[in-house]
């Protein structure tokens, strides 16, 4: 087992992408409250954007806060394109149905970066990973720091959002009957459509710090969304709170378990292990009716 | 009714984390490409000593009597494309072609892909063998193929001149790679840090089959060398490089070694990982071949020049000596949307060896007298590789057993150190160490 001096320096690199983790499962949590959808796309919007970045940088010589901007843009115009083009389609399908479609979505990008950009090595690093500090000998960049403190700041301006503004109170609404929200002349497709752009930023966002938290690269992005994924879930898809702290959980015990050489390579497993242990924790007292109907 | 929908949402959950959890699994599969990347881009400063027509007898005369039918078959598949191989090998031959042919006839070349099925695999080597009846299979680059089709070739008798991935390249008689595939890559890798009195070896690498055999060279090199030794695996592609970096630095020590073995973007993800945590001179860093690419050199910026030490299996691609110049006319003037890399270098050696043995056919071209020139090549001179690459009949082929080592300096890879022999403690360099021996014309003795 290793020592407290060996563990620390997981901490950070823990608490940096949980935060990640928690800012896209917020993302994840608001669409899907306003919409009913389960974006498994939110990690190759993100991948995708950051690749256009880099090519931006790299081959077109832009300035890089620029680049960085269009990162997020981009994120923000493609869900929104999505949510505009499919959305109402597919509005009165099974939740697992409009979630299988944006797996689509995933597909169709994961396609396209492999196709432009290869599987060739590239990097892309933000300013902030270039400057760092000492916290009792452990070496911790800015971009760390902004990951973390944008989870947490995201959550909590997403909650003061939802609660305190006409917008965010239509797509509460929304979310408890869309019906009903609809006949109460709430204009619900603008209200979606500021949910799915909203959300889309967010996977800008969470694209641009991933690729220098974790490397740019089209499948591993594509798929971080796992994570975040699991601390929607173990929210269960309603709760911001629960979602930052789920998050940053994942994050820490998938770090924490790293050094831990017996049972480093099974850390992927994380996500899952707490969503299912969440889940069957938070179903403990729903009463199990063996038998058949009447009938 | 609240019960119904409640079930009806848990049942929703427990359906996406399955499919997440399948998504993953798919995930985990893919992306492990890279026999070996190297030197992409990068564009050549030599002087231009030769020209493309120097790769026939006959500058100039095209070939023009019946064609001699050879063939190739490749891996290509979203992330994992081989196929650069096998084309390069096409540009040479049409060149060859364009200046004289073999004995004036022209090499007809028909290459076949496969996306890593085991059956497809199969068919398609049969297809080669039995419906295009090509006479010799010059460029094969795949994933599972010589698992597949080793036995088929030894039946058939066909021997193969290729790029080996699978272990199974390196052990058996009818497959001569003219690259060293990823254990003794990593062997290579593994002496160049010893070579830096490093304390401790640590080898990580992907989690992917074959990577206990991988490990094993490294390790016995390791302990030979009285070196503590310890193998990291990690599932790619990797989700928390920073963590990954730490977990590898930490296992090594201070003054210790960290060996990777991953793909490009892998190997790159866990160095950005260890440079923005300051952990580039906590230990000496060194990578198998697949990190032998200016991508990657470019990618890492100043920061890691002269810190990493690369196993390279092939010259650089800017060397100025009469087969790199002509490598590079070459794929200028036949192959021009090929990169400059070590895999286009290595379907131009394969092809130069198969050209060369041809030439040296008397009589008719048969399967075989064809097959019976390529077992027979030896004493092979290029400047491409370190020593003469020969066939011979062995019951393993690793011809390419002596490298060198890049590093990146400036965004390209340079040479740290010229051509060394892989270590004869891993049991099979023994063994061809011991082929060489007896017989030392394959590589120019005796």
């Amino acid at each position: 087992m290793p020592s407290w001096e060996e563990f620390r320096p997981f901490i950070v690199t823990g608490l940096a992408l949980g935060g990640v983790y928690s800012l896209s499962g917020v993302g994840l949590v608001v669409l899907y409250r306003a919409t009913g959808v389960l974006n498994l796309a939110f990690g190759a919007v993100g991948a995708m954007g950051a690749l256009i970045a880099w090519e931006l940088i790299n081959n077109a010589n832009w300035p890089d806060g620029l680049a960085y901007l269009v990162c997020v843009v981009f994120g923000g115009v493609v869900t929104l394109l999505y949510g505009l083009l499919f959305g109402p389609p597919l509005a009165g399908r099974d939740p697992l149905v409009k979630a299988t479609a944006t797996l689509g979505l995933a597909l169709i990008l994961l396609g396209a970066m492999s196709w432009i950009w290869s599987d060739k090595a590239r990097s892309m690093i933000l300013p902030t990973s270039n400057e760092n500090f000492m916290v009792s000998d452990v070496l911790v960049n800015y971009t760390q720091v902004i990951g973390f403190a944008f989870g947490v700041v995201v959550t909590v301006v997403t909650a003061a959002f939802l609660r305190y503004t006409n917008l965010g109170t239509a797509m509460r609404a929304l979310a408890n009957d869309r019906e009903i929200t609809a006949t109460l002349g709430v204009p619900v497709r603008r209200v979606e459509a500021a949910a799915w752009l909203g959300s889309g930023l967010l996977a800008g966002v969470a694209g641009l710090l991933l690729s220098n938290l974790v490397g740019l690269d089209a499948n591993t992005l594509t798929f971080l969304v796992i994570s975040s994924l699991a601390a929607a879930l173990i929210a269960r898809l309603q709760s911001l709170t629960v979602t930052l702290a789920a998050g940053i959980v994942v994050g820490l015990v998938n770090a924490l378990i790293t050094p831990i050489l017996s049972i480093s390579e099974y850390r992927d497993m994380t996500p899952f292990i707490l969503a299912i242990i969440a889940l069957l924790w938070l179903s403990r007292h729903r009463e199990v009716r063996i038998g058949r109907a009447a009938g | 009714m609240r019960i119904m929908l409640g079930r009806a949402r848990s049942q929703f959950f427990v359906a996406i984390v399955l499919a997440v959890c399948f998504s993953l699994f798919i995930a985990a599969c893919g992306d492990d490409d890279d026999g070996g990347g190297g030197g992409d881009g990068g564009a050549a400063q030599v002087k231009e000593t030769v020209k493309a027509s120097d790769c026939g007898p006959e500058p100039g005369q095209k070939a023009s009597g019946e064609p001699i039918k050879l063939g190739a078959l490749a891996t290509k598949q979203p992330g994992t494309d081989f196929s650069e191989i096998p084309r390069m090998a096409d540009a040479y031959f049409k060149c060859v072609n364009d200046n004289g042919g073999i004995n004036g006839r022209p090499v007809e070349y028909v290459i076949e892909y496969e996306q890593t099925d085991p059956g497809q695999a199969a068919s398609q080597a049969k297809k080669l063998v039995e419906t295009e009846k090509v006479l010799g299979i010059v460029g094969n680059t795949s994933i599972i193929e010589c698992d597949v089709n080793h036995k088929y070739y030894e039946a058939q008798e066909y021997f193969v001149i290729g790029s080996g991935i699978a272990p199974t390249c390196y052990s058996t008689p009818n497959f001569a790679a003219v690259n060293m595939g990823p254990r003794y890559s990593s062997d290579g890798a593994t002496q160049a840090l010893i070579r830096q009195d490093v304390k401790k070896i640590v080898l990580d690498q992907s989690n992917v089959p074959g990577t206990d055999y991988i490990e094993e060279g490294p390790r016995l090199i390791t302990e030979d060398a009285g070196k503590e030794f310890e193998g990291l695996k990690e599932n790619v592609p990797i989700q928390d490089a920073n963590s990954a970096a730490l977990k590898a630095v930490q296992a090594a020590g201070d003054g210790g070694g960290v060996v990777l073995n991953f793909t490009p973007p892998e190997a790159l993800k866990i160095l950005q990982a260890a440079q923005q945590q300051g952990l580039q001179d906590r230990v000496k860093w060194g990578c198998s071949t697949p990190c032998n690419t200016d991508f990657l050199a470019e990618a890492l910026g100043d920061a890691w020049d002269g810190k990493l030490f690369v196993n390279a299996e092939l010259n650089l691609i800017t060397a100025d000596a009469p087969d790199s110049n002509l490598y590079r006319e070459v794929q200028k003037q036949y192959a021009p949307d090929i990169p400059l890399g070590s895999f286009s270098q290595m379907g131009f050696i394969e092809a130069r060896i198969a050209t060369e043995a041809l030439q040296g056919v008397q009589g008719d071209y048969t399967k075989e007298s064809v097959n019976e020139a390529f077992k027979n090549v030896k004493n092979f001179e290029t400047d491409i590789l370190c020593n003469p690459w020969y066939y011979g009949e062995a019951p393993l082929h690793i011809p390419n057993n002596v490298d060198r080592t890049v590093t990146p300096k400036g965004g390209t890879m340079v040479q740290e150190e010229d051509c060394f022999p892989i270590s004869d403690v891993d049991p099979a360099i023994k063994e061809v160490r011991d082929i060489e021996k007896q017989d030392p014309s394959l590589v120019g003795g005796g």
